[in-house]
């Protein structure tokens, strides 16, 4: 357990980063490193600073809190994470994607001690267990992000992290996305992200009509397809409206069928 | 489709009717000129049958036709040259039914005069039936329309009071409070003084809120009023990302708007634009009079790359509702997004109030 608990506080409005600041003030070896007023300061803070405890408003400019996790969460060394928000519905869903506690504005001195010795708990805990132990947050990116939209809705965006920089990509805007190991490459408007996910994951996040998996490694907007063409029996290439060719598997045709017919 | 033949139930009683209305005639037929009772109903059944179809078809020229104002004259018109036609179209086919009747079926020995004088009585029948009928039908098209106007007035009713909670429930959302008390929590420590003032403030806005929404009017300057007391809280929360102009004619202030029909606008300008930017922007108010119409417009800034956010559109619709029913048919509301600037314009009929009543 640290003897010093690293803090960052991320909020977009000013008073509720001022009135965190001196509740904790009042908590012997609790250092705040900084203040981010929107989503990508946060992603950018966290990796830079290493936070071992980040309090984490929900709606906010660039990017919500739970965007923010989901691209903090995987890396190891993630912080814990405390949700600070004034709606309820967020409460429940910030257990499930196993944040260490939630605020529910307006809160009391009590109430913050109380989600600060849990925070202790919980990163002691992480300590305790060997190096590569499981980060404090939730591990599966993905998992998360799908507790995060809610029931039955699929992304309109997809966020990836470049080092301290962020991307935002609306789905309507990617033409493929192929997989690479243990990455996702994204391709959008001439440009390709990489992302730490598994095709899978990232195929049941978006809209199955929109999005069809046309082959073990790819998986193809369907607005971007010009035709399809077939190379050699049961062979068959998509070619896409830039002329790109991806390959189609036999299962990957059934469905692009299915979606048509 | 006519209401007669829209079912088979219906139909089937429409057919008995015409059937047994050829008894009178046939009856009729045989005063003129004796002839067995069997040669008479063969002639006049059929056509009966045939002439209520026809008579029916009154249904479609009177829909088109209404009896209103100036057009009166035009349907009396109208529905006479159909009884010509309607009685034309018979009194053919009676003349070929009872050729052939004689031809080919039962020669029952009657004179070509007869059968002539046959054709007159089906003639002159034929005119007063399609009349009753067209009458029959202007009252059953009459008493649908007054019962449909009931109807909507009914729904128009439950419509406006629903709206109305509507727009009270929403005036007093949850979370403008929870984010509101959490501000004062934050001033508590370091500006007891500023957190006194938003106490006084909040209140202030709670109460002109409840007082507003129990009345069925308000002037926009009232409604102004409200937005400026809601605004100032707000600007506590976003301290310099909200920035706020009002651009207001004169003459504006002192129309009849339905209450608490701006502040959600603002709100939303606020929710989905301003805490969406991470410099914020402005919110501009606009209000004026032009011609007998009030406009009113609420801009935002938004961020093309904000987070979605859910239950948009709902509060617009909300406001759309209640200015229907406030307003009648001039009213409407648009909303309409160009580049990063999203802008809802509403239109309502510039009613002014008298002076002194918006603080009343």
């Amino acid at each position: 357990m640290p003897e010093r608990l690293r803090v960052l506080l991320v909020d977009d409005e000013a008073p509720a980063r001022s009135l965190l600041r001196e509740y904790l003030g009042a908590h012997a070896g609790v250092e705040v490193v900084g203040e981010c007023a929107n989503g990508f300061e946060a992603v950018k803070a966290i990796a830079e600073q290493k936070p071992d405890l980040v309090f984490l408003d929900v709606q906010m400019p660039k990017l919500d809190g739970f965007e923010v996790l989901e691209l903090v969460a995987a890396e190891p060394g993630a912080p814990a994470v405390i949700f600070c928000t004034a709606y309820d519905e967020y409460a429940l869903r910030a257990f499930e994607v196993h944040a260490v506690d939630y605020l529910l504005k307006p809160f009391g001195r009590d109430r913050l001690a109380e989600s600060l010795g849990r925070a202790r708990d919980r990163l002691a805990m992480a300590a305790a267990r060997t190096q590569d132990a499981p980060p404090a947050a939730a591990t599966n990116g993905a998992a998360l992000a799908a507790t995060a939209r809610g029931e039955g809705r699929f992304a309109e965006r997809i966020v990836v992290r470049d080092g301290a920089q962020v991307h935002v990509i609306p789905t309507d805007q990617v033409d493929y996305v192929e997989a690479q190991d243990d990455y996702v490459a994204v391709h959008a408007s001439g440009r390709s992200h990489l992302k730490h996910q598994t095709l899978a994951e990232l195929a049941e996040a978006l809209d199955p009509e929109r999005f069809v998996r046309i082959h073990r490694s790819f998986l193809v907007n369907v607005d971007r397809i010009a035709r399809v063409d077939l190379l050699a029996k049961d062979q068959r290439v998509v070619i896409l409206r830039d002329g790109k060719q991806l390959p189609v598997s036999r299962s990957g045709h059934d469905r692009l069928r299915e979606q048509w017919s | 489709m006519h209401p007669l033949l829209a079912r088979p139930a219906r139909l089937l009683l429409v057919l008995t009717l015409a059937a047994l209305s050829g008894l009178p005639l046939a009856w009729i037929l045989r005063l003129l000129s004796p002839r067995p009772w069997f040669a008479a109903l063969a002639f006049a059944v059929p056509l009966t049958v045939f002439y209520s179809f026809i008579v029916l078809s009154a249904w479609w020229v009177c829909r088109r036709n209404p009896i209103r104002g100036e057009q009166a004259a035009h349907a009396v018109a109208m529905q006479l040259g159909a009884a010509l036609q309607a009685t034309a179209v018979w009194t053919a086919l009676g003349a070929f039914w009872g050729v052939a009747l004689q031809r080919w079926l039962y020669a029952s020995g009657l004179s070509r005069a007869a059968l002539l004088q046959d054709l007159v009585v089906l003639f002159v029948a034929g005119i007063p039936l399609y009349l009753v009928s067209a009458v029959a039908h202007y009252l059953y098209l009459a008493f649908e329309a007054s019962h449909a106007a009931e109807r909507r007035m009914l729904e128009s009713q439950v419509g406006a009071r629903e709206a109305e909670l509507r727009a009270l429930r929403a005036q007093l959302n949850p979370h403008f409070l929870f984010n509101s008390l959490n501000s004062i929590n934050a001033l508590v420590g370091s500006d007891p003084e500023g957190a006194r003032r938003m106490c006084a403030g909040l209140g202030d806005f709670l109460r002109r809120t409840l007082a507003l929404g129990a009345r069925d009017s308000v002037t926009l300057g009232e409604e102004l009023t409200l937005v400026e007391r809601y605004l100032d809280i707000e600007q506590l929360r976003f301290g310099d990302r909200l920035r706020v102009v009002q651009a207001v004619e004169p003459g504006a202030a002192e129309c009849w708007v339905p209450p608490l029909l701006l502040q959600p606008l603002v709100e939303n300008a606020i929710k989905h634009g301003i805490q969406d930017c991470v410099a914020g922007g402005v919110i501009r108010i606009e209000a004026k009079r032009v011609g007998d119409a009030l406009r009113v417009a609420v801009e935002n800034p938004v961020d093309p790359d904000a987070p979605v956010r859910r239950g948009e559109g709902v509060g617009l619709e909300n406001v759309r509702r209640r200015l229907e029913v406030f307003g009648a048919r001039e009213s409407q509301l648009t909303a309409s997004r160009e580049g990063e600037l999203f802008r809802v314009s509403l239109t309502l009929p510039a009613v002014q109030a008298p002076a002194g009543a918006s603080h009343a």
